[in-house]
């Protein structure tokens, strides 16, 4: 089991990079006089970008088939791990970028806040890597528990206090799913030989959906996700629906495309794959029907994610179910999602003020006069978490749904059915904002939050969704 | 290919142009307007290449464009001009500057936007009708509903939001479904073959079991009936229509309705032509009632461009009907019909909007005796509507009198293949051709209210008549309206030989047994042992004849032997 070895380090420069700034910022925090630490999120990004790079580097090193196994089995190096890291570490970088316009204008100036996204984000990318059921349960907490964290940092804030609250209740419970269902596994493991107990391992499967449901807002476990969303602080809420989602998406990847993949379980991946299918057309439907009656932005967006959230299940599904591609079709959606989250949530903190935060549709009334740029940024994403072309939204989806397509027998078409009719439920409420923004006129003048980080945060996202809708056969390479 | 790189240069140029709009300053309209206008006016004068590189002896796929684009998916940018294809691209290519010169000058507030929208929508409009690879028709087939709705929202009238967003989620909504379809197909198409792509012709190749192609087509059909419209999918129309800014409702009637009968004789049908004759007679009934319900409707009402949106209803019944005719006037007819509908109905809206600019009302009881105040636009506005109408010499009289013409053939011309091909194409073709008579009945009803009797409202006392930039639209409009209804012939010929060859192809395709996914003409034999129905009843029917053969053989075999028998023994 333990045969440590010291090359295996290279393989873990991009999760240690990320763990090290992390406790670097940390640090540092506590040589700070003043209120003001934008250097910390200077220092965050670097780290984030370092963490990119040094992904990216490995991705291109590594052969399509290539796999390593490090530290006796605990994780595994390969193309897609990476892939996933550096999602997780731009993402990061992202988020850090934004960030400190936002604690500014809003005073919640925490510099930890940056250490803990750090930690937060090697959680993800330990859940890339992970091949152990034990790796996924330290990924999964050292990513949560830092968000709970970051959800609450605003203490003054009652909002933030409730969100903080639920979401760590919530996730806690999550955790002793998680931590049943393991056991339930391990136990398989250990008594393979003699006593193997078929109903426990079904039941392992299940609780490891239920747990992993949690993470994802699947629905019926989704009810934390809208307070939590918005109840955080705008930033930390782009962190949550992107990065952690991901996270959770990619340890579900790596745990039902690998450990609890084929022939492992008595009904082979039927046994998770027959519930997830039911929860993922619950999941978008819910979501998007609940999405449609929000009035508050945020809200909103959590509805959506958790809507999205469903569509990353059909996907999970397509991969038990045998589907060729359904692998990298869900890892280029979270990179179309995560890219796109960012870019709608940096439009949100721009527009909003400290006098006026601006959440509902209806502050959103005419913008496109007065900031054409935010408003076309925000449309782009818009379509594109719409799934309209020539958006990455929209040929995400189109790569996820075709990916489900192809299961054998068509098992899964009704399912892409539901998908396809929700997308077109989600345009109404996504076009509700462009609409307040294009078809309305403003009541009084916007007074945006002004940082050139912002304005790049959101042009560079929204230029990557249209490239990876016009352009998708670059990153399919990378994926694939 | 000879002309390959005109179909890309179409799409390029108005998205040229609208980048080159948006790179200038805010608020100088006129500027905005011209480039919008040169970009529009050079688009169209470049498709007149598509003629001169059009080979008439050619029925199949000619300029051909063809780069791969998304690898991993087997997408490819493929582009090419056909008999179908060359006039409706024609048609958006003129439409598009004919219109932008009538209304861009009525559009005040962000004119800039408008330009853009207008040229962006020309650019998916004209990508949607050259594309021969179902991903990128598809995603031309979203990217026009995104200006639309931006021209239907941000310039349209009182009701604007509730039509544009309902204009969108009914197209979105039928299109989804089409692209649960194009997985489906695509899926199966690399299961048989190996290679997945989405390119239209090899998919083409493939026949897939009539219940599939059923459901395929069914969901084909859905996104094409809905842009169509077909009744009773046709309610997003007068909305949009009414709520749409001259300009939108031009484009939207003169060329995006198009998409829906292009849609079938493009993709829904090549594609599962089973399932196109199971549900043909469907569509053509369909296609009946909306023709009269269109006519009736608009009959009854009050406001000018709700009456021209139900004609449009009924026009477009025509051209299905046409199609689902299958035969070669109906097809021909039904195309035809399309170019001129895109002409007169465009007419009319523009002929609208020249009123709506002086009056502000489109009621028509606010209209009467214009005839006296503006008598050139009267004369001309005459030829549109009677173009509609389709009276003998325009073009709306050739369109509707060949799909009509079709319709009643139907069933002779494809006795072989489906005998119950069209439920009683007489009694259809005839119930049809009251939609003609009814035509005339509302649209010089309109005219009538419109420009004749006294002038009873003191502020039509004083209108000014067309000014020139207003007359010099009708008059090219007039023009082509009565050139295309003399001579009609050029132009049915470019569209001959493909119809011909869909044709043919329609009925071989038609005729392959069913059977499970696999290329067309190369049905698998049943496994060794294995007898299909089909073959099992032939055989077992061969076995009874047999027997009966050899009964009756034995019979008078006895039978004469009895006779000798008894010759014998008498």
């Amino acid at each position: 089991m333990s045969t440590f070895n010291v090359g295996d380090l290279g393989y873990m420069v991009p999760y240690l990079i990320l763990a090290i700034a992390g406790m670097l910022v940390v640090m540092a925090e506590a040589f700070f006089k003043g209120s003001d630490r934008s250097a910390l999120s200077g220092l965050t990004v670097v780290g984030a970008l370092a963490s990119t790079v040094s992904s990216i580097i490995l991705v291109r090193q590594l052969g399509a088939d290539e796999r390593h196994v490090l530290l006796g089995g605990m994780l595994v190096a390969d193309r897609m791990s990476y892939v996933l890291a550096a999602v997780f570490a731009a993402t990061t970088a992202a988020t850090a970028l934004i960030s400190p316009a936002h604690q500014r204008e809003h005073g919640w100036q925490n510099g930890e806040y940056y250490g803990v996204m750090l930690l937060s984000a090697s959680g993800m990318v330990m859940l890339a890597h992970a091949s152990d059921l034990c790796t996924v349960f330290l990924g999964v907490e050292t990513m949560s528990i830092g968000v709970y964290v970051m959800t609450g940092l605003r203490r003054r804030s009652k909002r933030g206090n409730e969100a903080a609250l639920k979401y760590f209740l919530m996730g806690a419970f999550a955790t002793g799913f998680l931590l049943y269902g393991t056991s339930n596994l391990l136990r398989m493991q250990s008594a393979l030989a003699s006593t193997s107990n078929p109903g426990l391992v079904v039941a392992g499967g299940f609780l490891l959906v239920i747990a992993f449901g949690f993470k994802v807002a699947a629905v019926p476990f989704h009810m934390w996700a809208p307070d939590a969303y918005e109840g955080a602080p705008s930033p930390v809420t782009a962190f949550m629906a992107a990065a952690v989602k991901a996270g959770a998406v990619a340890a579900m990847l790596r745990l039902f495309g690998t450990a609890l993949g084929g022939d492992v379980l008595p009904f082979g991946t039927l046994g998770w794959a027959s519930p997830l299918v039911v929860i993922a057309a619950l999941t978008i439907t819910f979501g998007n029907i609940a999405a449609v009656r929000q009035e508050n932005l945020k809200r909103m967006l959590a509805y959506s994610s958790i809507s999205h959230g469903g569509v990353l299940l059909v996907g999970l599904a397509a991969l038990g179910l045998g589907s060729a591609t359904a692998d990298s079709a869900i890892v280029f959606y979270l990179i179309a999602y995560c890219v796109t989250t960012i870019g709608a949530f940096s439009v949100i903190i721009y527009v909003g003020s400290a006098k006026r935060e601006r959440l509902l549709v209806e502050d959103w009334a005419g913008l496109a006069g007065r900031h054409p740029a935010a408003a076309l940024a925000m449309t782009v994403c818009l379509l594109s978490l719409g799934g309209m072309p020539p958006t990455g939204g929209f040929f995400a989806k189109f790569y996820l749904f075709k990916a489900a397509t192809e299961v054998y027998d068509g098992q899964l078409l009704w399912l892409v059915v539901i998908g396809v009719v929700n997308s077109a439920v989600s345009i109404y409420y996504y076009l509700r904002i462009v609409t307040a923004m294009y078809f309305r006129e403003a009541n009084e003048p916007f007074s945006p939050t002004r940082s050139t980080a912002l304005v790049l945060v959101m042009g560079l996202c929204a230029a990557l969704v249209l490239e990876l809708g016009l352009m998708p056969g670059f990153w399919l390479r990378l994926v694939g | 290919m000879p002309g390959a790189f005109i179909p890309p240069i179409l799409i390029g140029l108005p998205l040229l142009g609208a980048i080159f709009v948006m790179c200038t300053p805010k608020g100088e309209s006129s500027l905005h307007r011209g480039i919008g206008l040169a970009f529009a006016a050079l688009t169209f004068l470049v498709s007149l290449g598509l003629i001169s590189f059009f080979n008439l002896r050619n029925p199949g796929m000619q300029m051909l464009f063809d780069v791969e684009w998304i690898p991993g998916l087997g997408a490819h940018f493929k582009t090419g001009i056909d008999g179908f294809s060359l006039t409706l691209v024609i048609l958006t290519t003129f439409m598009m500057p004919l219109t932008l010169w009538a209304t861009a000058h009525t559009i005040e507030k962000h004119t800039r936007e408008f330009i853009v929208a207008m040229l962006v929508l020309e650019a998916g409009m004209i990508g949607a009708f050259v594309a021969l690879d179902v991903f990128v028709f598809y995603v031309f087939w979203e990217v026009m509903l995104i200006p639309m709705y931006l021209l239907i929202g941000i310039w349209g009238g009182q009701r604007r939001l509730y039509a544009s967003i309902k204009f969108v989620i009914y197209t979105m909504i039928g299109s989804l479904l089409m692209l649960v379809a194009i997985f489906y197909v695509y899926a199966k198409h690399g299961e048989v073959t190996g290679i997945y792509t989405t390119d239209l012709e090899a998919l083409t190749k493939l026949a897939l079991p009539y219940e599939a192609q059923v459901y395929c087509f069914g969901a084909f059909a859905l996104a094409f009936a809905i842009k169509v419209p077909l009744f009773p999918l046709h309610t997003w129309l007068p909305d949009a229509h009414v709520e749409a800014p001259t300009a939108g409702s031009v484009i939207l009637a003169g060329v995006l309705l198009k998409f829906g009968i292009y849609g079938f004789l493009r993709y829904a049908m090549p594609l599962f032509p089973h399932g196109a004759q199971v549900l043909a007679p469907y569509i053509a009934i369909l296609a009946v009632v909306g023709i009269i319900y269109g006519a009736v409707v608009a009959f009854a009402q009050d406001d000018v461009k709700k009456l021209v949106a139900y004609s449009s209803v009924s026009h477009l019944g025509f051209c299905a009907l046409g199609i689902f005719a299958l035969t070669d006037q109906g097809i021909e007819g039904s195309i035809f019909a399309m170019l001129s509908h895109g002409l007169t109905t465009g007419g009319l809206f523009l002929g609208i909007g020249v009123l709506y600019e002086r009056r502000h009302t489109r009621k028509l009881a606010e209209y009467g005796g214009l005839w006296k105040q503006m008598p050139v636009f009267a004369g001309l506005y005459l030829i549109v509507v009677m173009g509609s109408a389709g009276l003998p010499g325009t073009s709306g009289f050739i369109g509707e009198f060949l799909s009509l013409f079709g319709t009643f053939n139907a069933q002779e011309t494809f006795p072989a293949v489906a005998p119950n091909y069209l439920p009683s194409p007489r009694i259809l073709g005839a119930l049809a051709a009251t939609g003609v008579i009814l035509g005339a009945v509302y649209l010089l009803y309109m005219f009538q209210k419109v420009f004749f009797g006294p002038i009873d409202k003191a502020k039509n006392g004083r209108l000014p008549d067309l000014n020139g930039r207003e007359l010099s639209v009708f008059v090219v409009l007039a023009v082509s309206i009565i050139l295309m209804g003399l001579f009609p012939r050029q132009i049915l010929r470019s569209m001959e030989g493909t119809t011909k060859a869909f044709l043919s192809s329609y009925s071989t395709r038609l005729a392959e047994p069913d059977g499970p996914p696999h290329i067309f003409g190369q049905l698998p034999a049943p496994a060794a042992g294995a007898l299909s129905a089909n073959e099992l009843k032939q055989t077992l029917g061969k076995l009874a004849d047999d027997a009966a053969a050899t009964n009756r053989a034995l019979q008078a075999a006895a039978g004469t032997g009895a006779t000798g028998a008894g010759g014998g023994a008498q």
